[in-house]
């Protein structure tokens, strides 16, 4: 099992005499190698979540374990954060070097990888990214998707068997949002990564094997984005939205024209529409 | 007419190896009343160009007059921009980050004290502002705003400019980065600001969907150049072009073009999902003889439209009008000896808070 909470409260102090739950009693397991897409509102708790995961945070009570490992175990810390790779929003926090290549380097570096197979490491993560060409340049006057990428990268050196996306394509632009989220599937697909990609908007949950919904700390909904999007109700209780394409069908339907269940994308639409009118 | 934009051209690092040309030969006249969208890739010159407009980037050749301030890149007359930017209210990517006060209160007031006015009137300006962007001004004018959610914050940063009472608001990606209900609220709000506030505004946007909800006509940015200016309906006849450019389309055009492809033509002149909605309803009608009355398509994505209202016009509607707080609990163990033995300046502080969140939860009951 890749990743497995147990019972897992996470609690902010915000003042002397108040606390907040961000994450409340809540149990999951994830199977090695899903696409995992977790989708909450602001503060619903799925960024505390994701920093659960590698031990940024500790759980206030409850356990957090990494391919069997304990979060709170201090001697296993090192071996999950391995394992756990971590992008978050801002691609512009996350470079530390004036050169592709130094950055992408200093993960295996600080891990004592021999110089040989850092290089080696270096060219792979750059690939799998299609930033090779980029190498020598500098990340500063880069596209936020490039930038993303490139942080992905810098992480894929220390080979993680997981990835952790925590709302990496908040701050891009439409382009970059699609390039940030095709390498993560091909990571997924190709090389076996266990992705989480955490996110506001759902259509990129469409392609994900598995949806998770979170709400006030707890899980909503957990099953294939398909089911979960047939309860476009609950989901607008809980500040969130259906795709488009999806809407657009659940609003025919109120009218009394009735395309069917399950439209989720563009091409459905249409050929159900084309197939009525 | 609040702006002309005549042979506008901008070069960033002129003469140095690093050269770029951001603005070339741009010509655009923003009438009054106009609700006007900006478009284009990263990097096409949408915001120098909006730097401009509001004297943060000197002309390099060309003219620019708003409002009968005339900006271009001769010394004198000095341009008196504090006059420009009290009449042309900037938000920027991201405003929240520029926030600094420790109340709400005092950042929502520094601009309109910069414009040196009356304490009377910077109060009365204040509060009008933080409730239009609909925050309950009692319930938030004292608090940080740190302590807000990512939404409320931006809402508080809007409200710093529209205190200032612009005559015209330019809003740069004003929902990046926001969850779909900070994105609705934010929306909706712009559309309030302009009934109500700024009869000028100016929306720079990536999401084309966002865009053609409200504006009534598109400029299109590519390579430093203005290469289209239409109303909102006529832009999408150019599909192909923008594409190329590496812009969306909006969602409805999309499905319009798929279906005429597939031998179902609704019409020209789609771009909302009302406006498809509605083109489909009447097919529907003429095809099967049925009789569906068009208003019956409502594509509410979302189910809190009413959120943004000011609190009186809450109250009328007989809303509650608390901002809502999150959920909190008292700690039922002792405080941390460390945090514990600060001065008691701090524990009545949030004895205080205890107070004034308990008396707020009774509210709400």
């Amino acid at each position: 099992m890749a990743v497995l909470l147990d019972n897992v409260t996470y609690s902010y102090n915000i003042n002397d005499t108040h606390r907040i739950d961000a994450v409340k009693q809540l149990s999951l397991h994830i199977e090695e190698g899903t696409f995992v897409a977790l989708v909450g509102h602001n503060g619903s708790g799925k960024s505390t979540l994701a920093k659960l995961l590698n031990g940024l945070l500790l759980p206030t009570s409850g356990d957090v374990k990494i391919f069997g490992n304990s979060t709170l175990d201090p001697e296993k810390i090192y071996e999950i954060r391995k394992n756990v790779g971590m992008v978050f929003q801002n691609p512009d926090n996350q470079m530390i070097a004036s050169i592709v290549e130094d950055d992408i380097a200093f993960g295996p570096e600080n891990l004592g990888v021999p110089r040989e197979e850092i290089i080696e490491r270096v060219e792979w993560a750059l690939s799998k990214v299609e930033m090779s060409q980029y190498r020598k340049r500098t990340p500063f006057k880069m596209s936020g998707g490039q930038k993303q990428r490139l942080a992905i990268a810098g992480v894929l050196a220390i080979k993680p068997k997981i990835l952790v996306l925590d709302e990496s394509t908040a701050m891009l632009d439409p382009q970059g949002r699609k390039e940030v989220l095709k390498v993560a599937h091909e990571l997924n697909k190709e090389d076996g990564i266990t992705v989480i990609h955490i996110t506001h908007f759902m259509e990129e949950a469409l392609d994900a094997d598995r949806l998770i919904v979170m709400n006030g700390g707890k899980i909503a909904f957990d099953s294939t984005p398909r089911e979960v999007f047939k309860k476009y109700e609950d989901l607008k209780a809980i500040k969130l939205a259906v795709p488009w394409e999806t809407q657009m069908a659940i609003s025919l339907k109120k009218a009394g024209i009735d395309l069917g269940e399950g439209i989720v994308n563009e091409k459905e639409l249409v050929d159900s529409l084309c197939r009525l009118l | 007419m609040p702006i002309i934009v005549k042979n506008l051209t901008f070069t960033y690092s002129a003469g140095t190896p690093y050269e770029k040309k951001a603005l070339e030969n741009i010509n655009l006249q923003i009438n009054e009343g106009d609700f006007l969208g900006i478009i284009g890739h990263t990097g096409s010159g949408k915001s120098t160009f909006i730097q401009h407009i509001n004297g943060l980037i000197k002309p390099q050749s060309g003219e620019i007059e708003i409002f009968d301030i005339k900006l271009s890149s001769a010394k004198r007359p000095k341009v008196d921009l504090r006059a420009l930017r009290s009449q042309v209210g900037m938000v920027f990517q991201y405003p929240e980050y520029q926030l600094f006060a420790d109340t709400v209160e005092k950042d929502v007031a520094f601009g309109p004290k910069n414009l040196g006015l009356s304490s009377e009137e910077i109060d009365c300006r204040v509060r009008r502002a933080i409730e239009m962007v609909g925050l309950d001004y009692e319930a938030v004018k004292d608090r940080a705003p740190f302590e807000l959610s990512g939404g409320q914050k931006r809402r508080v940063a809007i409200a710093g400019i529209i205190a200032m009472q612009p005559k015209m608001l330019i809003l740069d990606e004003p929902t990046a980065g926001l969850d779909p209900f900070g994105k609705e609220q934010i929306l909706n709000l712009i559309k309030y600001l302009k009934t109500h506030c700024s009869p000028t505004i100016v929306v720079i946007s990536h999401d084309i969907d966002e865009i053609t909800r409200f504006a009534n006509r598109i400029v299109v940015f590519n390579d430093s150049r203005i290469v289209y200016d239409e109303p909102m309906q006529k832009l999408f006849k150019h599909t192909a072009d923008l594409q190329r450019m590496g812009l969306d389309i909006p969602r409805a055009v999309k499905v319009v073009n798929a279906l005429r492809a597939g031998g179902v033509d609704l019409g020209e002149d789609i771009v909302t999902a009302e406006e498809l909605l509605r083109a489909i309803i009447n097919r529907y009608n003429e095809k099967y003889s049925t009789q569906i009355d068009e208003s019956a398509g409502v594509f509410d994505m979302y189910d809190f439209s009413q959120k943004w209202l000011t609190s009186e016009e809450r109250a009328e509607l007989g809303l509650s009008t608390a901002v809502p707080v999150e959920e909190v609990k008292e700690i039922s163990k002792k405080p941390n000896k460390k945090f514990g033995s600060k001065s008691d300046k701090k524990s009545k502080l949030s004895k205080k808070n205890v107070k004034s969140k308990n008396s707020q939860q009774e509210d709400k009951k």
